[in-house]
């Protein structure tokens, strides 16, 4: 048996070692070249009251009551793609700014291990709840007011950090370099 | 067969030693032992012990009782000083940032002891088999001190320069490949141990070319000044994110 054990550790390891060497993806918000602070984490959370208008109870009733088959389905079928995308967005806004949390926690002088695992756990359920979630809307059961609270959620840690970002002072040289580490390739040793 | 393998572990011994060679006067042309001071000291090592070692094979044969207390006090040796060159090529990738490698080095150091004692502990006591498997165990400790930081550094989007990549794949793989190496070697002894001796030349082999490819410039020097957050916004913004984050996973609970 611990022969076993001890190859699958090593092939364990190997994996690992492949993992951590692959260069991250660059994020959608790299590509478009977000700054800091100002579109710190809420580029797609401040979109949410025209989403809550696009995604009105109100309309769908309208339509499911006057609109023909193929129109309400059309339309429904519209309205998920549109909650799905705008999910999309939440969860980069969400990267980014854990992003910069990360990037907080490797420039400071003193590193809470209590706290970093904290955050550790708790990503990893964000990720599990969020795709279910997104697995909920794409089969139709999660309702219009759960995108809002997430949202809202979102929304209130990215102006509590742009205010952070803020309360650090004028250092220019900071911010220009959380904002070039968070195109997506990291923070470089030189 | 076997006396054919012996002639080309033989062969493949003397390739090492000139490779290594090759190699430590490279490290020393670049200047770069200032940079991998204890990388230098080991290759230093090793390449001594090896060139002793081979002489001694040669004069004594492979199965006299001298050759085995050498051989295993040469690896003893050498291990050590890897675990000294893994420690500065950590140290290299992560000591700038001065929060995170308090943190890392704590977990890694511990991970490696937990790794330590489970195997010493799992695997069944014979007399016999405790040289190969200490080296086992301290070599799969080794190669997850460098998987962790690697890790590490992912995880906090660090990004590494070529050549420290280039040093931890070499000790990595090298010493992944050890304990698959000695873990058959456990199992089928006797008509495996000159296999053994050839895989583990070849091993050490390819590690030295990843390290020559890695060494083949001068490296930059190295500023450790990196400028630094203040002290108290690590402890101030931390906590408001996690809180945050655990107040998302509500919300996120509550749909279900």
């Amino acid at each position: 048996m611990y022969f076993d054990v001890f190859l699958a550790l090593t092939g364990l390891l190997l994996l690992l070692l492949i993992w951590s060497l692959r260069k991250p993806r660059r994020s959608a918000a790299a590509q478009r070249g977000m700054s800091l602070p100002d579109e710190c984490g809420s580029r797609h959370t401040s979109y949410l009251p025209q989403i809550q208008q696009a995604l009105a109870v109100a309309d769908y009733d309208y339509v499911s009551q006057r609109g023909s088959r193929e129109l309400f389905r059309r339309f429904r079928k519209e309205r998920r793609r549109t909650t799905l995308a705008y999910l999309a967005g939440l969860r980069e806004d969400f990267q980014n700014l854990l992003g910069l949390a990360r990037i907080i926690a490797v420039l400071s002088p003193e590193v809470a291990a209590l706290q970093e695992f904290e955050k550790l756990r708790l990503t990893c359920q964000f990720r599990w709840r969020f795709e279910w979630l997104r697995l909920e809307i794409w089969l139709g059961h999660a309702r219009l007011v759960d995108v809002s609270n997430l949202a809202n959620v979102v929304s209130g840690l990215s102006v509590r950090m742009q205010k952070a970002i803020k309360e650090l002072g004028e250092r220019a040289a900071l911010a220009s370099k959380l904002g070039s580490s968070l195109d997506g390739r990291g923070v470089h040793p030189v | 067969m076997i006396a054919e393998l012996q002639k080309l572990v033989q062969a493949l011994w003397i390739a090492n030693i000139a490779v290594a060679v090759i190699l430590f006067v490279l490290v020393i042309s670049r200047r770069n032992y200032r940079a991998f001071p204890a990388f230098t000291l080991y290759l230093l090592t090793n390449t001594t012990l090896s060139i002793w070692v081979f002489l001694t094979y040669k004069h004594r044969g492979f199965t006299s009782p001298f050759s085995w207390w050498l051989g295993w006090s040469m690896q003893v040796v050498a291990i050590g000083a890897r675990a000294l060159a893994v420690g500065e090529l950590c140290k290299h990738l992560l000591a700038r940032y001065r929060g995170i490698w308090n943190l890392a080095w704590r977990i890694l150091l511990a991970s490696a002891a937990i790794l330590l004692i489970y195997s010493w502990v799992a695997t069944k006591y014979l007399w016999t088999l405790a040289l190969v498997r200490a080296q086992r165990d301290l070599e799969l400790a080794i190669a997850a001190v460098i998987v962790g930081v690697f890790v590490f550094m992912r995880h906090y989007g660090i990004e590494a320069r070529a050549a420290d990549r280039f040093m931890g794949v070499g000790y990595c793989l090298y010493s992944c490949f050890k304990v698959v190496n000695n873990t058959i070697l456990e199992r089928y002894l006797d008509q495996y141990v000159m296999l053994w001796n050839f895989l583990e030349m070849l091993a050490f082999l390819g590690s030295l070319l990843l390290w020559s490819w890695a060494l083949r410039k001068r490296l930059p020097e190295e500023s450790n000044d990196m400028e630094l957050l203040p002290e108290g916004v690590y402890s101030a913004l931390t906590p408001e994110i996690n809180g945050r984050l655990e107040s998302l996973n509500e919300s996120l609970k509550r749909l279900w």
